[in-house]
């Protein structure tokens, strides 16, 4: 049985169509009269035969007569004579018709022993066959009437009769499938053939086709079949052109009567209109259609289709009227319910893109949902929780806002979610509809200050294309439906993703300025690194062999020196010599500093001390011009012990000291130095009120070989070597110096072992300068 | 001028008699002998005959361990070898340890010609480059320390080098003393002296 074997997706088109083949074959009667054609007069021999031998035919032939002439007198109707009276085609297509009518039905029973294997609904046959039967009339009847245009009546009924054979076939194969799609286009009032398409992938216009060719039904029967849904318009041009539109004319006459079952119930189309355009004349067309219902009753019978007298097939057909009118105000006004919904919903979205347009950030667009919610969805407790993805150190922060009525914010505070909290996007992804805050995310809460009651507190995702951009809280009880709230959820999602993403931006642009001028900052230092490292290098390279002949030069000058008279030009010349030699020497050893600084021997050193002998060793150095100058040592409380290497630090004080001297102070120099509390460093400064210098000088006194003084004048490295010392010491020198008032020289150095790094925005080797005066 | 001439050879001897070890020492022959053969003086027997022989080391090596000069065998000259592969740098030395009588100067130019030397000259100290065309100061410093029979050799590396590393491996390797170029005269003729155990 075919509903057993039918597949739950009904959608195989294939097994539909080979399902139809499966049909029972047409009776042998049915193929012979349509063989018949009435020009022939040995044909209705022939069928007048073929009826005599089925005896229910003959009577079904012969009450047909008596409805149709009333007062033939029974004794002498035969087969014969209601022929004569009834005309060949009449016969032959009653025949046809009769044939086709028992052919399904018997089917139906011998198969499925009576309908026991109907299912509830499907396509109810009396009424189907009711409906067949008047469509089939209806044309009958306007071909009648519109004579000498091609349009047999005779012909004309049995294409009524068979339009709709497609239905029959696919409820006969899919019996379940086309009782759901019986169903479906009851409720939604729609046309069928839309619902068959949908819910079995084929049409009865399709599947009418098929059995037609099938049972090698006349090319003109076959087309109205197919194609009696399709508008005029769109017709091809074929030769029973006309009577495909006839076809689909009394289709909507025997719908618009009401007569019958044909399931599709759109009744649009203009009956006047439609007849004037295949040609007919529109008040013979109406006048058809007011006798249709006497027809139906009259003919009915014959067919074993019904018999019921008129005024109650009259009476059925308003009452089903009634009801199909019923049906169709119930759907109208859903729709008319849902549309009002829809267009506040629509209406809201502009308001809301005004508001949000404005934003210029995250809170101000939620401020904006939150309105937009008020005014759709109705007043009552609102907040918004959304992730901050955008963070400068890249992780994500949870905050909600919460709102009074109707758009202050009450509060908008950062919450620290429980651990390994997903992702608030993935959270709700799943989620479409509210659902109550207690279940997903009881740990907010506490955050939520403004709920009246935490219990009727539900979320509502706005979600954009990657999930939720965030989430509405509300105590709202009844939301619109879904698919009219997605509208809006989707466009407070996309604005709240938006201004996030803009405001990330905005924030990257600033991290990435940042970026480009500390990675310039870089640059500069590494350059100048590399440059001293280079020069370095290449001291070291070129130490080796400048030193041999440097030594060369230095040993013949001092024995020269030493044996040359002393006081002699030559002695005095080659003591310039030897002295000359050595400087060159260390100038080149000073270089390599930058290659390979020396490494310090750290050991516990007592400052005090050390700067007390090494001002000492300086006055003994001074010559006889700069001897004036004072040296005031200030120790400002005890100095700590401090790990550094002593001759290293005790050479970078002297070096300070000599630049101090040589900047030719007007009163003095001044040595301070005491434990820094803040940066818990030792200071030791060497102020002198000496030239000072520019900003030029200043930004360039640790380059090697730099100098601002006259050329020839002794210059170098001194300070360079000084800065390399500190700093693998640990510490580092600041110059402060203003032109002709003095400089001051800041030595710092950690007071321990771990304190070894500068702070991180001093610039690694290079001095630290600042060209602002020196506090007095 | 016979006895000089003598001396002269003693001094060029590697392996001596009992005769000659007491001539250089200044005792009799019977001490020698006595010495030899309690074992506190010690050298072999020549193969196939009862003959005493003494090699010179083991002969230095007793002359020191009872307080005996060593001048007779040394010839009183300190032998020093300038290794340097600047020939002006060779001149410059020559010319200034030239002017002290108390010591003897030979060159070399490049490592290899320093072991052969060493060998054969026998220097008390070693004046050392530490960049050299074969082979570099440390190395020279290693297979001298590694050889006991120059264990008294003093090592002072004169050089232009910079890099404390460089500095550090040459001690390391067995140099006495490192000084740079280009040096004070007068410092480095105290060094020297200083390592030759010589009044300034």
């Amino acid at each position: 049985m075919a509903a057993d074997h039918e597949p739950t997706q009904a959608r195989h088109v294939d097994l539909i169509l080979r399902q139809i083949e499966t049909l029972p074959t047409l009776p042998v009667l049915a193929t012979r009269l349509l063989a018949l054609t009435s020009s022939d007069q040995s044909s209705a021999r022939e069928v007048i035969e073929l009826i005599k031998h089925d005896q229910a035919l003959t009577a079904r032939v012969l009450s047909l007569c008596r409805k149709a002439y009333r007062g033939v007198n029974d004794d002498v109707l035969t087969v014969d004579k209601a022929v004569v009276l009834l005309g060949f085609n009449t016969i032959r297509n009653t025949v046809l018709s009769i044939k086709v009518v028992e052919l399904f039905d018997d089917h139906e029973r011998r198969a499925g022993g009576g309908s026991v294997h109907r299912p509830n609904g499907g396509l109810p046959r009396l009424d189907f066959w009711r409906h067949s039967l008047a469509v089939g009339i209806a044309a009958e009847m306007i071909a009648a009437a519109h004579p000498g245009r091609g349009l047999d009546p005779a012909e004309a009924f049995v294409a009524g009769l068979l339009h709709d054979i497609g239905k029959l076939a696919l409820d006969h194969v899919l019996p379940r499938s086309y009782a759901r799609v019986v169903e479906l286009a009851t409720l939604h009032q729609g046309e069928m053939a839309e619902f068959e398409r949908r819910v079995i992938g084929m049409d009865h216009h399709t599947a009418g086709k098929r059995l037609a060719e099938q049972w090698r039904l006349p090319l003109m029967l076959q087309d109205c079949i197919w194609l009696h849904g399709t508008p005029i318009e769109a017709l091809p041009r074929v030769e029973h052109q006309r009577m495909i539109a006839l076809i689909g004319l009394a289709n909507l006459i025997a719908r618009q009567q009401h007569v019958g079952y044909s399931g599709s119930n759109v009744l649009g189309q203009d009956i006047r209109a439609l007849a004037t355009a295949i040609d007919l004349n529109p008040t013979a067309v109406q006048d058809c259609a007011a006798r249709l219902h006497e027809q139906v009753q009259q003919r009915s019978a014959v067919l074993g289709v019904e018999n019921e007298p008129t005024q109650q097939v009259f009476l059925e057909s308003i009452q089903r009227a009634n009801e199909a009118l019923g049906r169709l105000n119930n759907a109208l006004e859903r729709r008319s319910r849902a549309a009002q919904q829809q267009a506040r919903m629509l209406e809201a979205i502009p308001t809301f893109h005004t508001a949000a347009a404005n934003a210029s950030n995250v809170q101000e667009v939620l401020e904006a949902v939150v309105a937009s919610a008020n005014a759709v969805l109705g007043q009552g407790f609102y907040a918004v929780l959304y992730q901050d993805r955008y963070l400068e150190d890249r992780s994500t922060a949870w905050i909600i806002g919460q709102y009074e009525e109707p758009t202050q914010t009450l509060r908008c505070q950062v919450i620290e979610p429980p651990p390994h909290m997903p992702d608030l996007a993935k959270l709700v992804a799943d989620q479409a509809m509210s659902m109550s805050l207690m279940g997903v995310l009881p740990w907010i809460a506490d955050a939520l200050v403004a709920a009246p009651d935490l219990r009727t507190v539900k979320l509502l995702p706005l979600s954009c294309g990657y999930g939720a951009a965030a989430v509405l809280l509300h105590d709202r009880a009844n939301l619109p439906p879904w698919n009219q709230l997605a509208a809006l959820t989707s466009t407070w999602g996309a604005a709240v993703a938006g201004a996030s993403r803009h405001e990330g931006a905005l924030r990257m642009g600033e991290e990435l300025a940042e970026a480009n001028r500390a990675l310039a900052a870089a640059k500069d230092r590494l350059l100048h690194t590399e440059s001293m490292a280079r020069l370095g290098e290449m001291a070291a390279g070129a130490a080796h062999e400048m030193n041999n002949p440097l030594a060369i030069i230095s040993g013949r000058s001092q024995l020269l020196v030493m044996s040359l008279p002393p006081g002699t030009e030559q002695h005095k010349a080659a003591s310039t010599i030897f002295e000359q030699a050595h400087r060159l020497s260390d100038l080149i050893s000073a270089m390599h500093l930058f290659a390979d600084p020396p490494r310090p021997n750290r050991v516990l050193v007592d400052m005090g001390a050390l700067l007390d002998e090494t001002v000492r060793g300086v006055r003994n150095r001074l010559s006889q011009r700069e001897a004036d100058v004072a040296i005031d040592l200030q120790i400002k409380n005890r100095l700590p012990q401090i790990a550094v290497d002593p001759d290293q630090i005790a050479d970078v004080v002297t070096q300070l000291l000599m630049n101090a001297i040589q900047a030719s102070p007007r009163s003095s120099v001044t040595v301070i130095a005491r434990v820094d509390r803040a940066t818990q460093r030792l200071l030791v400064q060497v102020i002198d009120d000496g030239v000072g210098m520019d900003a030029h000088t200043l930004a360039h006194a640790m380059d090697p070989f730099f100098s601002a003084k006259p050329a020839g004048r002794r210059c170098g490295i001194g300070l360079t070597r000084a800065q390399k010392l500190a700093s693998t010491n640990g510490g580092w020198i600041e110059l402060r110096s203003t032109l002709n008032e003095g400089t001051v020289a800041s030595l710092w150095l950690p007071l321990n072992h771990a304190q070894t790094e500068q702070p991180a925005e001093s610039s690694g080797d290079r001095l630290r300068l600042a060209a602002n005066p020196i506090p007095a | 001028m016979s006895d000089s001439k003598e001396m002269i050879d003693l001094r060029e001897k590697q392996v001596f008699t009992t005769g000659e070890a007491a001539e250089i020492c200044k005792v009799s022959q019977q001490t020698i002998i006595r010495c030899f053969d309690s074992g506190r003086l010690r050298g072999f027997r020549v193969p196939g005959s009862r003959f005493r022989r003494i090699p010179r080391d083991e002969l230095i090596r007793f002359m020191r361990a009872n307080d005996i000069p060593t001048t007779a065998l040394e010839g009183g000259r300190k032998r020093v070898l300038v290794v340097d592969d600047d020939e002006q740098i060779l001149e410059l030395f020559v010319d200034l340890l030239g002017r002290d009588g108390r010591l003897e100067v030979k060159t070399a130019s490049t490592g290899y010609d320093a072991g052969l030397l060493t060998e054969q000259f026998r220097p008390d100290l070693m004046i050392l480059d530490y960049m050299l065309p074969d082979i570099n100061g440390n190395i020279v410093c290693q297979r001298v320390r590694s050889n006991e029979a120059l264990s008294s050799m003093k090592i002072l590396v004169v050089s232009g080098v910079v890099n404390q590393d460089e500095i550090n491996d040459l001690i390391g390797a067995g140099a006495d003393e490192f000084m740079k170029k280009p040096f004070d005269v007068k410092k480095l003729q105290e060094r020297i002296a200083a390592l030759l155990e010589l009044e300034v």
